[in-house]
Formats: C-alpha cells, structure tokens, sequence
C-alpha cells in the first residue's frame, strides 16, 4: 500500500483497492491530467469513477485533457476549517469548467473539477483578480513520489463570456 | 393524489433546551425528547412501538434509547444522515406502519453539535483522514458545509443577479421570528446591515447567513389518523411527502448543472403531487435555513416565486411574520438552533394546532394576540397548510405538507 500523504496537517488516504484514484494521482505526479473515458460512448467523467453514469458500461481508459479550462464558480474562504490552511486565508477555490467536453451529453453539462487558484508558487491567487469566466491552466502541485494534486493558475487568455466577481 | 393523502398524523412534538454546552449525554437529551414527545400526545411507552433516528456517528442510536423509557420496540431503524432525513423519515414511519410492522413510531435527534461533535466540521471531524470522494475538494480546503455550498450560491448571485443583502433578508426574518421564541439561542433581532457587515466565514457568506452549531435533541411521533383521534393534541394530518430526492451525479453534482439548480427541483412534483395541491396553497414555510441562501434557493425551486426571483421574494417581506407566507416562524437554524431540519417542521406542527409556545399569556390554551412586536406572539392565525422544505446539500432535498 502507497504511503498515506501528509500535506497541511491532513492525511490523504488512497488504498490500493482504490485504483480510480490511486492512477489519477500518480498522472498527476507525472504531471499529466487524466480523465476516465468510457470505451463504449466516448464520454470522460469525472470524478474517476468505476462505470459509466451515462451508459453504466464497465470499460474505460485514461485519457488526457489539456487542462484548460474557465472559472465557473468560486468561493474566498475567509474562515479556514482545517487548521492547517489558517495560514493561508484569505484563498480562493475555484469550480473549474474544463475546455474538453463541455455541454455534452446535455447543455448543462461538463467536465468540472475542484481546486485552488494559485501563483506559480503555488501560493494561494489574490482575491482581486478570482472572477467567473476567468481562463485558467492546470499545474501540479507535487506532494509524494507517487501523489501530486492538479491546481490551477491564471492561464493569460482573454476570459470567456461575462466576467463577474462578487462585490466588483 | 396519493392514496395515503390524510392518512397518517403527527401527534407528539418534543424537545430539549437549545443550548451551547449540554453537559448531558446524546442518550440524556435523547430519552427526554422522545418522552416529552410521548407526554405531548398523550400516550404511554406502550402505544410506542417503533423508533427511527440519524445521525452520523455523534449521537445514540434507538436500542439505547427506547429501553430508557421502558419501550418494547416492533420495529427501529438508526439512520446516516443529516438535514434531508426529518421529512424522508416520517414518510418512511408512515411505510413501515402502512406495512403492518409496528403502529407508531417515535423519530428523534440529539446531537451536541456545538460541544462534542461540531457540525461546521472543526475538530474531531476535520482530524480524520482524507479518502475516496473527500479526495476531491477537502484537500483544497474545502470541508465544512458553507465551503460545500458557496460555489452554489456564488453561481445563483452571477445566473441571476442576487445580491447579499436580498438574502440577508432571510436571516432579518428570522430574527424577527426568534424574537418571539423563549427557546431560541439567538432572540435579538438584527438588520439587512448587521448581516452584510459581520466578518467573512466564506464568501458570499458573512457569519450571520450562517445557523448555529447547537446542542440538542428533538423528536416527533407518527401515527395513524384512526389511532390520532383518540390522541391529546388535535392531529396534524400529512398531505404529501418526497425524502431525499436527489439531482443527477449526487456523488459530485457540480458535474450535471445548472448548479444554481437545487434538489427542490426534482421533489416539488412527488411532493405537491401527492397533498394535490400548489404553493399558493401553503400559508406558512420551513425552508431549511442552514444558510440564509438555502431558505432562498428552496423557495425558488418549489415555486413559490419563478426561479432565479428568490432574491426578490425573501426580501420583499412575504416571508416575515404578518406577511404572506411566514418562513421558519420560530427563527429557524440561523437563530433558534441548529436541529438538522427536525424544529421546524416541530414548529409548523405547533403552527397548525394554533399552539405555538410564545409570550403570549395564553398561548397554552391557544389565545394569541397575532401582535408580532418584540417578545410577543408568532402564532399565524388561522394556518391551514405548511410545507417544510428539508435539505442537506444543494442535490439532495426532502419535502413535507400537512394540514389541520
């Protein structure tokens, strides 16, 4: 069993039994994003999981996304609950819609994923410049040999749609 | 309409001081809800035969409670979960004496979710290890339930345009409602500025769109309509019931949108399916208040205003006492005490005997004065029909109507 990953006070737990996400974070330390892609209908999903939520076919095979995406929703989290982010708040998490796959099969449909908006060094983004619409990339941040956790930067393109964010 | 339309009743409300520090046992605060709720309808132990909890690992579970009482259980069922479960487990009381397993059935929760196990998921809860789904947001610091919720409301505020202080309304209303409450925690009212200045918790929201972590315990009985008639209290009936209807991808909704879109959508029609009736039917709610938002997004979903005008609606003064269509009148989880959704449908229960228990000097015998300045009534005369709008997370949701 890979060793349980310490990073800001929490353990990350992923047991072997767990290969959906055991392979999603080695991609990630390879510095590759990965989706489960169905090998029936083509369709990525995620979180990695072990069917197919559209078709409930059993086959699948990773498949990488570019790791672009657009900024959905946001929060600022003010008040950390895990002591071990106390020290840095205020950060933003970001709802982000990846390019690949987006209003399919339906139009409110996409393939979205969690993270933090950070700097190059992977501190946390400045609250000013968090907006929905706003174009982020994937970078990884490395926390084992075997575990790294994709976030996402400021991408330097033009935002896509309105641009809003709270208060501006 | 459903066929179990008026059926089946609530005829015992209990529960414990609210409070932030206990100092008694989950078990303690459990066995003196369930027997007050008994007391409360006038029965013995013995006319309760079945028992129905949840909770999430911080609280004790029927067969340690039910022999305190000297109860002889037919049937019990301990449930995991949290706000969507009160009205979910009524329906299935309901089922399990439709179905001949016991004839009435005592649901309870008790919980010291400010001094033993936190419901914002500080200490205990936040030492455990991070593993299968968690995996997906709690390592970018998003653990507790407003982290969980404000992507939700933040996409509402760009879908639609709603702004912090219409919702800041919600939790004016209900201070205005506590108020009137001599068991709520929180009884001075406040105003729209008091909420929209009070520090960031997560933004979009301020402490004050935030429900007390609270301790104690809270029960309800069910019965059939038949065996109600002979109970103390006048019988509240059941009018329709949807428990922990969910949106697509419960496992991580932000994948199937729109996510300003709540579980209320998928439940309104099970729910005002079977009672046979429509939100301008409804004279008083209990929209689940986790978060001023939550009240909002509910209200909007099972169509007591067009979607997206939930803004509007909470803060147009419908929702207070003396408006329209009252909402979470004993000041709900924002001011009189977190419960996971099992006070307010108590309190619509109260509502509809016209026996809330406020200041007036009367109001054991139902003599209300309906004056709803500061420390007097919050009866809403003449309550036909209430709904109770339970929720959980923005995908999944439970509904409840009743009647007189």
């Amino acid at each position: 069993m890979p060793q349980p990953v310490s990073y800001r006070g929490m353990t990350l737990l992923v047991p072997d039994n767990d290969s959906e996400w055991a392979e999603y974070f080695a991609h990630a330390r390879a510095h590759t994003l990965m989706m489960r892609a169905c090998t029936a209908c083509g369709l990525m999903r995620y979180p990695p999981t072990h069917a197919c939520p559209w078709c409930m076919d059993l086959g699948w095979r990773w498949q990488e996304v570019s790791g672009r995406g657009t900024i959905h929703s946001y929060e600022i989290v003010a008040h950390a609950i895990q002591p071990g982010f106390k020290e840095l708040t205020p950060y933003p998490v970001v709802l982000v819609e990846l390019d690949e796959q987006r209003g399919r099969p339906t139009p409110d449909e996409a393939l979205r994923i969690i993270a933090n908006l950070v700097k190059d060094d992977l501190s946390p983004e400045a609250e000013a410049r968090v907006a929905i619409g706003a174009r982020v990339k994937v970078v990884f941040q490395d926390l084992a040999d075997h575990f790294a956790l994709p976030q996402f930067t400021l991408g330097g393109e033009p935002p896509v749609g309105r641009v809003w964010r709270l208060g501006g | 309409m459903s066929h179990l339309r008026d059926k089946y009743c609530i005829v015992g409300v209990g529960e414990t001081e609210y409070s932030r520090g206990s100092n008694r046992s989950t078990r303690a605060m459990a066995v003196e809800a369930v027997r007050k709720a008994i007391l409360d309808a006038g029965l013995t132990a013995a006319d309760v035969d079945g028992m129905m909890d949840y909770q999430s690992g911080d609280s004790t579970l029927a067969p340690h409670v039910a022999p305190d009482l000297g109860i002889r259980l037919n049937f019990y069922m301990d449930v995991v979960g949290g706000g969507s479960s009160t009205e979910a487990l009524v329906g299935l009381a309901m089922g399990a004496i439709e179905a001949g397993m016991c004839r009435t059935v005592a649901i309870y929760r008790s919980m010291n979710g400010y001094s033993e196990f936190r419901i914002g998921g500080t200490g205990a809860r936040a030492a455990q290890p991070v593993r299968g789904l968690d995996l997906a947001q709690v390592p970018f610091g998003m653990r507790s339930a407003g982290q969980n919720f404000a992507l939700t409301f933040m996409r509402h505020m760009y879908d639609y345009g709603t702004t912090s202080e219409q919702v800041a309304h919600v939790k004016v209303a209900h201070s205005k409602h506590a108020s009137q409450n001599p068991k709520a925690l929180l009884k001075e009212r406040v105003t729209v500025q008091d909420v929209v200045g009070s520090r960031w918790i997560v933004k979009p929201l301020h402490l004050l769109d935030c429900c007390l972590e609270t301790d104690n315990a809270t029960c309800i009985i069910v019965t059939s309509a038949e065996r109600a008639r002979n109970c103390r209290q006048r019988p509240v009936y059941i009018m329709g019931v949807a428990g922990r209807v969910s949106k697509p991808r419960l496992d991580f909704h932000w994948a199937h949108g729109p996510i300003s879109r709540v579980a209320g959508y998928y439940a309104k029609d099970i729910v005002f399916g079977q009672a046979g009736i429509g939100p301008d039917d409804v004279h008083v709610t209990g929209s689940y208040d986790a978060f001023t938002f939550t009240t909002m997004l509910q209200l909007e979903e099972y169509g007591f205003c067009k979607k997206g005008e939930g803004g509007a609606y909470v803060s147009s003064g419908v929702i207070e006492l003396g408006g329209r269509r009252p909402n979470n009148t004993a000041g709900g989880h924002l001011c009189e005490g977190y419960t996971h959704g099992m006070s307010m449908v108590i309190e619509n229960v109260r509502q509809l005997r016209g026996r809330v228990d406020d200041y007036c000097p009367g109001a054991a015998e139902g003599q209300h004065t309906y004056d709803y300045s500061v420390g007097r009534c919050r009866q809403v005369k003449d309550a036909e029909i209430t709904m109770n709008l339970g929720w959980a997370m923005p995908p999944l949701g439970s509904a409840l109507i009743m009647r007189r």
